[in-house]
């Protein structure tokens, strides 16, 4: 990481306007241009990178020489495929080592009311599974750009690999706007239910009811889906910028600042796919029940009073005829 | 990993198999020209490169036995270093571009426009067809229809208004051979009025140089400048306007660790490789040039024998340089003292020392005066006439020294002879046309307000009018031009129409003209301007890459192209048309008595040989075509510093290259051309010389003949004057003479055979004899410190007419007005109106042209190749940084550069820099296609814009002549910038 | 085999582009796509100077590293080319490259940079050498002819040297001694890591 930390400072010292040569004071004249010459070496020591003047209309070809590609490279090649590495096998490693000592969630069949309550309209459902499944091809080709040539390219051979890759960058660039779009969705519908408040104190406390039987109170979402929510907004967020910067090179930052940028935009995404590992586990494999939610957008009225006890006070309060919330009379989430 | 073979066996594989692709029949040329320039015009991806589209058809199965790659050889059409093209061509089509490695000139370099000149042929941009103007609307038409109507509509107007009514102008991209033709076509025609971009460059340098030691050229070469100590810029920007010479400049530097002195109001690219920078306000170089000599005089470090030996009248320049005393220089120029005395010591002592300027010096109103200065600084020092010394004047297009030359003057006939009776009929003898009826076709002019009548004769012997002054001749009142009547139609042939000051006036005159030619491979600025809606002719016209002739470098040395390519599209060359348009004047059987003229187009080999006839003032009489084309087959032979091939080869042994003028005699005698004039140190055989003794024998009972020196190995030890045939006999030496010589001696002489000088004698004997005793035929006189003959027989420092100091014009004031060239110059008026104005407080910035690598001339043409165009893709204006700060300019914004004649007004960009001083700024002067903010694309000829257009320098620039050739002021006026 | 490498010596480069235009005669190079390009620092001040900058074919070159589908490749003469047919124009190797080398033409609308262009040293491509599809991808390929880069044997004032290292060192190196100045082989420490020692 120290390189993107240097690749950071050096971007902030360039932006400061320090790369062209220092001003001359007095007139030039009467003076020996020849032994005032330039020199490579003192000017790499002064300013990092050399920056001059360019009479086509191309300001990144204005900058003679940035050593800094180097760094990043060495990030690139040396540090991310590290990163990447450990934090999304150290992630699904968890997961495994959670599953077999803690195992599936189960949903108690027994106490099922029988009546399902709408969790999840038609439009929330959508935006979900819009943000989730171009996220997902957003890192498996994201992980393509870092893994792909190591692990694939031997396998299918450089041909097959390029073209797979080729597609993959389309896809990588044109994904990221329904991505985009998906987050900017969420954060309008879920935005308000993710606030923390009091009750999620509580809920963590109480280890979120994995760590014992009881069930603590939550809201419509627990705690812990307003961190995987907070995930996403922020890393998504993230991602957006950073991938919009990277879409558009050296229209909004120079070409250290988008090395920096792309640092970041990867170091973010492996975390954030590694995260959303873990969501994806508890939404499917880790908790029964848990899928139906995002899937036909109902769940069980007692999976939900167990799970989401003020969500449901709060939702049949808000229905003057009782309980019937399993009509066929959608009820809006709010 | 891939891996890939690399061997280096593959020879010329790639060309064959273009060659085969041609040779399969799927493509004629035309159709890969179109596709060629659709690749290399715009955003085509990689993939689509068009050469690779032809070479398609290879692949698909033709075998690669196609034609042979032919190899070319011409001369880059730009600058005047003279760089060998090498031209690959295959079935007609130029594929692509080597390195001329043999040239001694360039040695395989070129600068950007050099290394892109293979598009100028195939560029999509060009003329394709002849065009006319129809109510505003350019018609398509045929070459036979354009001849013909041209040729009425001048004959109408010879009618009406004289043969002085139509104004010429030649070029300096003509072939030697063309700007010849173009002459006589004046003569033949009936007027003066002839001219070209000489005029706007260096006619000053020409008149200066020439009155001082008697020939107007560099004295020594690109090459010889190796030899060189101290070099001293004034004016010139090699580095941008000579890329190529900066190879030898660059040599001389490092090799003798040399000084290079940059004086410039502007830091250029040449003055970053200098050893001193000399920062000085524009239009101050005599002062500048005084003050050095000041300081040269107080220390004794003139070269006093020299001096006793070779120069006439320096005590008079000694008077005026005392006057300037540091602090007076100082105070007018800004270089202070102590750097003064220190270039002026290198001057003086770290030699050979030389002195090169350009267009920074010579467009001005004292240009002349700027270059007797500048002559008169290498005199007192002894610096000239020797290796490593000289006046070394960088020009500007790639024949413009031959154009010169060849007498696309207003004051000259071919070579030099002036506008007299004796010159007329040398070349009425060379032409073999009767004098009298040249005579005949010249206007008689009537008397107009107070001025003398003129007959034909005197008409014939008067100086036509300047270039620079062409619209005034329009636009003044009748009275006020010197001839029968004002200027009504324009024949341009290769020449910009921005290339001028004040472009405001020119937009009026165009307007005005009857009839407007253009010849060009582009339409120019001329077409494009004026809100003209008949009676313009655009002919395409190739580039002299597509025709044989010869070309003369700046150094005098002549290289002959050979045509890489026929004329692209319809264009024709400039031999045919000036062929067609004789035929249809009805003098083309007169004009090419004695030329070969096949399917309407002169030999120009034939014409080189005529010129080698009548060449004798110059030394243009040697270089037959025959020995110009060994030259450039054997160029590797030649010395890279004195240009010299061994004695011994068979072909070309002991010629310089190119054999630079003088080469005397005729070719038979092998006289090996002149690599330094007034050299002294050499035998005139091997190119040996003196000063020209052209100004008199004796002036105010000083001598103006050599003493104590001459040429090594001369039978006269002493100054001697001109050589006649009654010298000849005078000494002796008529014996010298063969019976033939002295047949045609008699022949010119008629009743006075002993008045024939070396000049006329078409026989060559004179300057035979001449050479076989060691004698320079043209006499061994002194150079002129004094030239008595010119408005300012010793320079003086006179304001620019738009100062930025009108506190010293009254100590300073510019020259009286007075009328030259058949028109008024009211320079003094209009500096007098600018002072009592307060001009100088409007407008406080001084604005300066000059030149980008990327483009040259007027531009049209390298702003229409997009491998330049690319490079500079919007005119600008250069600010300095404070001056940009205090009127809130960004470096790249938009700014309005506003001039102090007629309201005008440039939209330009900003380049905020420190490249110019406080108070200065420049200009490049290559754009046009804008014209006072507006963009006039849609005015060219559809197909044929430019790639970049932009605002002309010349919009902004003002009133200023030369008194003595004309010339045009551009690099000092005033202006204002505002954001915009 | 030689080792070949770019040297521009600054105290030579008059910024007359030379060396742009010859590169776009020799390979048909379309407009906005610069192989090469010279930059002035300094300018407009004593001590300015102008260096001509293209791809410097580096040791350990940063572009083939980046490159997440591995399109490039070292010729036995030490010149990095790449396979146009592999590269699917991600712009990894212009943040890598020291030199502002690689250039893409830009072929639609975000995210679509084509496939990357850059100089070849005169060298062609992966394809069959003086071949038609290399032309067409990669342009010239001189160094098969036994030529060296036009830009350099163009260069006006001899500024720009090609040719094997040690070779255009020692030319280098006996420059700066004869003249007593050299401002050093730029780019030289970031592409060789290792200068001419004078």
């Amino acid at each position: 990481m120290s390189h993107t930390i240097r690749i950071a400072l050096a971007a902030l010292v360039l932006s400061a306007g320090a790369v062209l040569a220092q001003p001359q004071p007095g007139s030039p004249s009467g003076q020996n241009p020849t032994t005032r010459a330039v020199n490579e070496e003192q000017l790499l020591r002064e300013f990092e990178r050399l920056d001059g003047r360019v009479t086509i209309p191309d300001s990144k070809a204005a900058t003679l020489e940035q050593p800094q590609g180097r760094e990043w490279r060495t990030f690139r090649e040396g540090w991310l495929p590290w990163i990447a590495g450990i934090a999304i096998l150290g992630m699904l490693l968890a997961l495994v080592i959670f599953y077999f000592t803690k195992g599936r969630v189960r949903l108690d069949h027994s106490e099922e009311s029988g009546t399902k309550i709408l969790r999840f309209n038609t439009f929330e459902r959508f935006t979900h599974w819009l943000t989730a499944s171009s996220f997902i091809v957003l890192g498996l080709t994201g992980l393509n750009y870092i893994f792909g040539k190591r692990i694939l390219m031997p396998l299918i051979g450089p041909d097959a690999f390029s073209a797979l890759s080729q597609w993959g960058k389309y896809a990588h660039n044109y994904l990221a706007w329904p991505f985009m779009l998906g987050i900017l969705f969420m954060m309008v519908v879920w935005l308000r239910d993710n606030i923390p408040n009091r009750v999620d104190a509580a809920w963590l406390k109480a280890g979120g009811g994995f760590l014992g039987d009881a069930h603590p109170s939550a809201g419509r979402f627990n705690a812990g889906q307003k961190i995987v929510f907070w995930i996403v907004m922020l890393g998504g967020i993230a991602m957006s910028v950073t991938g919009i910067i990277l879409m558009f090179p050296i229209s909004a930052v120079d070409v250290n600042g988008i090395q920096l940028n792309q640092a970041i935009h990867a170091i973010i995404g492996v975390l954030f796919v590694a995260a959303i590992l873990a969501h994806i586990y508890i939404g499917s494999l880790g908790m029964e029940g848990a899928y139906d939610a995002m899937g036909s957008g109902e769940v069980d009225l007692a999976w939900a009073r167990r799970h989401h006890d003020l969500w449901v006070e709060e939702q049949q309060a808000k229905t003057a005829s009782g309980p019937q919330l399993g009509g066929s009379r959608p009820i809006p989430a709010e | 990993m891939l891996t890939k073979r690399k061997s280096g066996d593959a020879g010329r594989a790639k060309l064959q198999g273009l060659a085969a692709g041609l040779a399969s029949g799927t493509l004629d040329r035309r159709s890969f020209l179109r596709r060629s320039g659709l690749a290399a015009g715009g955003l085509a991806a990689l993939g689509s490169l068009q050469l690779g589209a032809v070479r398609k058809a290879e692949a698909a199965g033709s075998s690669v036995s196609g034609p042979s790659v032919q190899i070319k050889t011409n001369i880059c059409t730009h600058c005047s270093v003279g760089c060998t093209v090498k031209a690959e061509v295959v079935n007609g089509v130029w594929v692509g571009q080597e390195p001329g490695w043999e040239s001694p000139i360039n040695r395989g370099s070129h600068c950007a426009k050099g290394a892109a000149i293979r598009e100028l042929v195939h560029s999509e941009r060009r003329l394709k067809y002849p065009l006319k103007l129809v109510n505003g609307v350019w018609t398509k038409i045929g070459w036979d229809v354009a001849i013909n109507e041209i040729g009425d509509k001048m004959m109408e107007l010879r009618q009406q208004s004289g043969a002085d009514s139509v104004y010429w102008l030649g070029s300096a991209k003509f072939t030697n051979e063309a700007s010849y033709l173009m002459r006589k076509f004046g003569a033949f025609w009936g007027t003066n009025s002839i001219d070209h971009q000489a005029r706007i460059c260096h006619s000053t340098t020409v008149a200066g140089v020439a009155n001082t030691w008697g020939y107007g050229a560099q004295t020594n070469s690109y090459n010889d400048i190796r030899n060189a100590k101290t070099m001293l810029f004034i004016g010139s920007n090699a580095a941008e306007a000579h890329p190529v010479a900066m190879q030898h400049l660059l040599a001389s530097k490092e090799l003798n660790r040399g000084n290079m002195i940059v004086c410039d109001p502007r830091f250029t690219r040449t003055a970053a490789h200098a050893t001193e920078y000399v920062r000085f306000r524009s239009g101050t170089d005599i002062p500048v040039i005084w003050g050095m000599l000041w300081h040269i005089f107080q220390n004794g470090w003139e070269d006093k024998d020299f001096i006793a030996q070779r120069v006439y009248g320096m005590d008079d320049v000694r008077k005026e340089v005392a006057k300037w005393t540091p602090d007076e220089v100082e105070r007018v120029t800004g270089v202070p003292e102590a750097q003064m005395k220190r270039i002026a010591f290198q001057f003086s002592n770290e030699k050979p020392a030389t002195l090169i300027w350009c267009m920074g010096a010579t467009q001005h109103t004292v240009g002349t005066a700027n270059v007797r200065a500048f002559c008169i600084l290498c005199l007192a020092t002894g610096n000239v006439g020797k290796p490593g010394t000289g006046a070394n004047i960088f020009r500007g297009h790639t024949n413009v020294q031959g154009a010169t030359d060849l007498g696309l003057d207003i004051t000259t006939l071919p070579l030099y002879y002036g506008l007299v009776e004796g010159a007329w009929k040398h070349w009425a003898r060379v032409w073999d046309v009767d004098y009298d009826w040249l005579q005949a076709q010249f206007d008689e002019v009537p008397a107009k307000a107070g001025r003398p009548a003129r007959t034909k004769k005197q008409n014939m012997e008067t100086p036509g009018i300047t270039s620079t002054r062409w619209a005034d001749a329009t636009n003044l009142p009748e009275d006020q031009i010197d001839q029968k009547g004002r200027l009504r139609a324009m024949i341009v042939m290769g020449h910009g129409g921005n290339t001028v000051s004040r472009i405001p006036e020119m937009v009026k005159a165009l307007e005005k003209l009857d009839l407007l030619v253009v010849a060009d491979p582009h339409p120019t600025t001329f077409a494009a301007i004026s809100g003209r809606k008949n009676g313009t002719y655009l002919l395409p016209i190739c580039t002299s890459l597509e025709m044989d002739g010869s070309r003369t470098a700046s150094n005098r040395s002549l290289q002959w192209g050979e045509q890489i390519v026929q004329p692209a599209f319809e264009s024709k060359n400039d031999y045919e048309v000036m062929y067609m348009l004789a035929k249809k004047l009805g003098f083309a059987d007169k004009m090419f008595k004695n030329i070969k003229v096949e399917n309407n187009v002169p030999s120009a080999e034939d014409l080189l040989r005529e010129i080698n006839r009548g060449g004798w003032s110059t030394g243009y009489c040697g270089q037959s075509p025959e020995r110009l084309k060994a030259h450039m087959k054997n160029q590797a032979k030649f010395d890279l510093v004195t240009l010299r091939a061994p004695k011994d080869d068979p072909e070309v042994g002991g010629d310089y290259y190119g054999l630079p003028w003088p080469c005397w005699g005729k070719p038979e005698i092998r006289h090996p051309g002149t690599p330094i004039l007034y050299n002294t140190n050499l035998h005139v055989k091997d190119g040996g010389g003196c000063f020209r003794a052209r100004f008199g024998i004796e002036r105010n009972g000083q001598t103006l003949l050599a003493e104590d020196s001459f040429s090594l190995g001369s039978d006269l030890t002493d100054g001697y004057p001109e050589f006649t045939y009654g010298m000849l006999k005078k000494l002796g030496w008529e014996g010298d003479l063969t019976a033939e010589e002295r047949a045609t001696i008699t022949r010119i002489g008629g009743a006075n055979p002993d008045t024939v000088s070396w000049a006329i004698d078409l026989s060559g004997g004179i300057q035979r004899v001449c050479l076989e005793h060691g004698v320079m035929h043209y006499g061994n006189g002194k150079a002129r410190a004094n030239a008595w003959n010119l408005p300012d027989p010793v320079p003086v420092h006179r304001e620019p007419i738009y100062t930025p100091r009108p506190d010293l014009v009254a100590k300073y004031p510019t020259r009286p007005d007075a009328r030259e060239f058949r028109l008024p110059n009211i320079g003094f008026s209009v500096q007098k109106a600018a002072v009592d104005k307060g001009i100088s407080k409007q407008f406080p910035i001084i604005l300066s042209s000059g030149r980008l690598v990327e483009y040259e001339g007027g531009g049209e043409e390298t702003r229409s190749n997009p491998w330049l165009a690319e490079l500079q893709q919007d005119m600008f204006v250069e600010v300095n940084v404070t001056d940009a700060a205090e009127r809130g300019i960004k470096d790249g914004s938009w700014v309005w550069v506003l001039g102090p004649e007629n309201d005008a007004k440039t939209k330009v960009k900003a380049l905020v820099t420190e490249r110019v001083g406080r108070g200065v700024a420049w200009m490049p002067f290559h754009f046009s296609g804008w014209y006072q903010g507006v963009d006039q694309r849609g005015n060219y000829p559809p197909g044929t814009d430019p790639v970049v257009l932009g605002e002309s320098v010349n919009t902004v620039t003002t009133y200023g002549f030369d008194p003595v050739t004309g010339m045009h002021e551009t690099k000092v006026t005033l202006c204002q910038i505002r954001a915009a | 085999m030689a080792r070949m490498k770019f040297l521009c010596d600054a105290d030579r480069c008059i910024e007359c582009n030379a060396c742009v235009t010859a590169c776009k005669n020799e390979h048909e190079v379309p407009w906005g796509i610069n192989r090469r390009r010279v930059v002035t620092l300094n300018d407009g001040k004593p001590g300015e100077r102008s260096i001509s900058m293209a791809c410097m074919h580096c040791t350990d070159a940063p572009c083939a590293a980046v490159c997440p589908v591995n399109c490039f490749y070292t010729t036995a003469d030490a010149v990095v080319l790449h396979s146009k047919d592999l590269c699917i124009g991600c712009g990894y190797c212009f943040y890598a490259c020291p030199f502002g080398a690689p250039q893409y033409p830009r072929v639609g609308n975000f995210g679509s940079r084509g496939k990357m262009d850059k100089c070849t040293y005169c060298a062609g491509g992966p394809e069959a050498d003086l071949s038609t599809a290399e032309y067409e991808k990669y342009g010239s390929n001189r160094l098969a002819e036994g030529k060296l880069p036009l830009c350099a044997e163009m260069c006006s004032t001899k500024s720009l040297l090609a040719g094997d290292g040690d070779v255009i060192a020692q030319i280098y190196k006996e420059r700066v001694v004869r003249r007593g100045y050299g401002s050093g082989a730029w780019g030289w420490k970031t592409a060789y890591r290792e200068t001419v020692a004078i």
